[in-house]
């Protein structure tokens, strides 16, 4: 299976009437690989995973699969499967021949139908429930059966439209980790859409992450954590988000609501800039900035803290065992490495 | 406690007063065809008599004989149903689902036929039937009853449609069906209660239709509905007959409403509760 499922996406540009939804998106996806698409609402990034599936035609631009332009080509014959976020399962068949109806229209012989749904079935675990209705399956027994009729046909593609957003917390992460073992054992190329960063970040091989119909940053989920190259992305990704704070840039140090930190970023000059940094990143110090704590959110191995430096709100994440009280004030510090610089105007990476 | 108990005695009382009046021509008329002619005039009505299914006998068996028109009915029903429903479910699907420029003027000119008052179009239908020269004929009552029938069933069939998620059709796309094989795989299963509910209406619609049957059919094609009326004369009316009729024309009403009760209650449910379908 490996080498099919190449995707490539040159300029591809969508337009709702005068609204853009996409404007000019480029990016690639190399066979076998989890690549999600992340990005809040109407960023875009579902419209893509449409456009990819033939669902919806691009404005401009044009798509290829394994090298070849498919951008005029129907989505039933793009041998490309979906998961849909409501599923999507036809009420009126039972799982199996739900199942089994994409090897029908593909005309196989019933010969080869039944083993193939019963394969399926089995790698999902639903082998059991076979010949029940939808309706009569729990919301997570319906995702399998979705992600079963997907997988049934050995498409070269397999295309997921957040299949998680309707499952309750715990089942969401148990099938976010059976999803990824069952994609690696399939090493299907693997197309994913989702608003939930966790996600992305522990399903994906690399992401795309998509603001207001762009692709910001394209990367493994370590490097757009480690070097988030706009403002966006870094008040976007992680939990809690990046503190975000105005501060002064000069000779390698930065001036943040009063104090200087050193940071590994060098330009010459001074300029105002927005500096990053994540909430883990901050750690107690002897000599830093002064700080408030307001609120204390207890975590259990950790704690997030609110608080206040000088007039500016930031939050910390500090180990469950040297917890201040709120309050208190407490001196705050990050390694040089850890502060990310932003250019208030273009709000690019610096 | 009390309050419920009055509510639900009042609820009851008031059931049973609407009972009362829809079974009481009913009853009336099992009650006439069952006796004879001069048992049927009595004065006062007579409850007590012994029944005979004489009247039966001669309206179907004798000279008069409405079993040819009780079949004339049933072509005359079940072509129209037929035709209606070929060609409403997939204009219902169109309406539903395809983006076009008139779609609002379409749907709004296939509900506005409904709102004409039949009389005012019945004498230019008979110009039209008499100058293709379908007077008195099946194809001629057909095509008029299909000028109703058609644009109520679309009307009705439109909303079950509508209630079929989208990416339904979508994932079928992408599972590798035509369009065709969607709507026959996917979507008309799914609109079955819809489409049991809108075969009742129609085939109900053209069984009990009189008006248009009265001016456009002749000796050749004469529904029960009209034929009934040779029982009504200036002289007398013969009751017991008329009572036999009706009952018999009532009954394949009233076999089709079992038959079909089970869709038409889902059905209707569904179609009352907009987005209230499966998801």
């Amino acid at each position: 299976m490996s080498g099919r499922g190449q995707v490539e996406f040159k300029d591809i540009v969508k337009l709702h009437g005068e609204f853009a939804a996409l404007k000019g998106v480029n990016f690639e996806i190399k066979p076998g690989e989890f690549f999600a698409l992340l990005g809040p609402s109407g960023s875009g990034k579902s419209t893509t995973l449409r456009i990819l599936a033939g669902l919806d035609a691009p404005t401009g631009g044009r798509v290829y699969i394994d090298g070849k332009d498919v951008t005029s080509v129907d989505a039933r014959d793009r041998d490309i499967a979906m998961v849909f976020q409501s599923y999507a399962l036809y009420p009126h068949m039972t799982v199996a021949e739900n199942i089994a109806f994409p090897l029908e229209m593909s005309d196989l012989p019933k010969s080869e139908i039944e083993p193939a749904v019963k394969e399926a079935a089995r790698k999902v675990k639903i082998d059991h429930l076979l010949d029940r209705k939808p309706g009569q399956l729990s919301g997570g027994q319906q995702q399998r059966c979705a992600l079963a009729r997907a997988i049934v046909r050995k498409a070269r593609l397999f295309l997921l439209d957040e299949p998680l957003s309707n499952l309750d917390a715990k089942l969401r992460l148990e099938t976010r980790a059976e999803l990824k073992k069952l994609q690696r054992s399939l090493g299907v190329t693997a197309v994913y859409v989702t608003h939930d960063q966790e996600e992305a970040m522990t399903l994906a091989d690399r992401m795309a992450v998509f603001m207001a119909g762009e692709i910001q940053q394209v990367g493994t989920p370590a490097e757009v954590f480690a070097k988030p190259n706009s403002i966006d992305i870094a008040g976007f990704i992680g939990n809690p988000p990046m503190n975000l704070v105005p501060a002064r840039y000069a000779n390698g140090s930065v001036v943040i609501a009063g104090h200087a930190l050193t940071t590994t970023v060098q330009f010459a000059g001074e300029r105002d800039v927005i500096a990053g940094i994540r909430p883990g990143a901050l750690r107690f110090a002897i000599d830093g900035l002064k700080a408030k704590v307001d609120l204390i959110e207890d975590l259990g191995d950790t704690a997030v803290l609110d608080v206040d430096c000088a007039g500016t709100p930031m939050r910390v994440r500090v180990n469950h065992d040297d917890l201040p009280r709120e309050g208190d004030t407490i001196t705050l510090t990050a390694r040089p490495q850890d502060i990310h610089l932003f250019d208030p105007e273009t709000r690019k990476r610096l | 406690m009390n309050a419920k108990r009055i509510r639900f005695l009042a609820l009851l009382a008031i059931s049973l007063v609407f009972l009362f009046a829809w079974a009481f021509p009913v009853f009336w008329s099992v009650l006439n065809s069952l006796k004879t002619d001069r048992d049927a005039l009595a004065y006062p009505p007579k409850l007590f008599f012994s029944p005979t299914l004489e009247a039966y006998r001669d309206v179907l068996f004798g000279s008069g004989s409405i079993l040819p028109n009780l079949i004339s009915s049933m072509i005359i029903s079940v072509g129209t149903t037929i035709v209606t429903m070929l060609m409403a479910v997939p204009a219902a699907y169109a309406l539903a689902r395809l983006r076009f420029r008139a779609k609002k003027f379409a749907g709004f000119y296939v509900l506005a036929t409904q709102m004409l008052p039949p009389v005012g179009i019945i004498i230019p239908y008979f110009l039209v039937l008499r100058n293709i020269g379908w007077i008195d004929t099946y194809q001629g009552i057909i095509l008029i009853y299909l000028s109703f029938s058609l644009p109520f069933a679309i009307w009705l069939l439109v909303s079950y449609f509508e209630d079929i998620p989208f990416e339904m059709e979508e994932a079928a796309y992408l599972d590798g069906a035509s369009r065709m094989r969607t709507l026959w795989r996917i979507i008309i299963p799914q609109v079955r209660g819809g489409i049991a509910v809108t075969v009742v209406f129609v085939f109900l619609n053209a069984w009990n239709e009189f008006l248009f049957a009265v001016v456009l059919s002749g000796n050749t094609v004469r529904p029960v509905t009209v034929a009934m009326f040779n029982f009504v004369s200036v002289e007398q009316t013969l009751w017991a007959k008329l009572a036999a009729v009706s009952v018999l024309a009532m009954l394949p009403v009233v076999v089709l409403g079992v038959v079909a009760q089970k869709h038409i209650v889902k059905g209707l449910t569904v179609g009352a509760v907009k987005g209230g379908g499966r998801r």
